[in-house]
């Protein structure tokens, strides 16, 4: 890596959502270190300055990305149905944010917090054409980021 | 962020788990909150993560007011 620490960083985060966008799922650190001509090594730590950004979530550990938000890498209770792929979303914000972000027509699948109904929110050429409910956010917004996971 | 039938599942929920009740946002809301928290395109270069006044300005515009969408403790 010869650029600047800042603008290898942008790179990543376009090679990032690009990937996400694309497929439904972030890369690992492996597919963008050859995707971008990177050591894993270098990859690692820019995934782990977003993460310091809040711009990503990394599962604990490897350093592997959780949540390139609204994206999660993991199956949760929040599936979002386009005509192309199926993705999941890290809560109902963010997957009513991935049907924003990609612009296209989408079914959210995910079940009442309490009863565990089967809920779905279908959106329709940038409208919300049906769905029901109401959203709950359990946590202040100044705390939000104290454990994103949770909330 | 949860979805819940109505709000008298929400109360039900926060009394299970002994959780006070927090922020409700209808469908409506939620949507719009979404569009205008992700529209941008994160690919560009030049976009960069909302600051708290702008964040602040968004939840205002959208009814959501008062200490608890606030992101800095109050002076």
């Amino acid at each position: 890596m010869t650029q600047s620490t800042d603008a290898f960083d942008r790179d990543v985060r376009r090679f990032v959502y690009d990937v996400v966008l694309r497929r439904g799922f972030p890369p690992t650190t492996a597919e963008a270190a050859a995707g971008l001509r990177a050591t894993v090594d270098e990859v690692r730590a820019c995934f782990a300055r977003l993460a310091a950004g809040h711009i990503l979530v990394l599962q604990s550990g490897a350093g592997e990305i959780l949540m390139a938000n609204p994206f999660s890498a993991v199956p949760t209770p929040f599936l979002v149905q386009f005509d192309d792929y199926a993705c999941y979303g890290n809560c109902i914000w963010d997957a009513m944010g991935i049907v924003a972000m990609r612009g296209r027509d989408a079914l959210i699948k995910t079940s009442c917090g309490d009863c565990g109904a089967l809920m779905e929110v279908r959106i329709v050429t940038g409208a919300l054409q049906s769905g029901e409910g109401v959203a709950h956010y359990a946590l202040p917004a100044r705390r939000w980021w104290d454990d994103i996971v949770f909330n | 962020m949860l979805l819940f039938r109505s709000e008298e599942h929400v109360t039900r929920w926060c009394k299970a788990w002994r959780m006070e009740r927090g922020g409700i946002l209808t469908l409506g809301q939620q949507w719009r909150l979404a569009k205008v928290w992700y529209g941008a395109d994160r690919r560009d270069p030049t976009w960069q993560r909302k600051t708290p006044d702008e964040a602040e300005a968004i939840f205002a515009e959208l009814g959501l007011t008062g200490p608890f969408w606030r992101l800095r403790p109050s002076a």
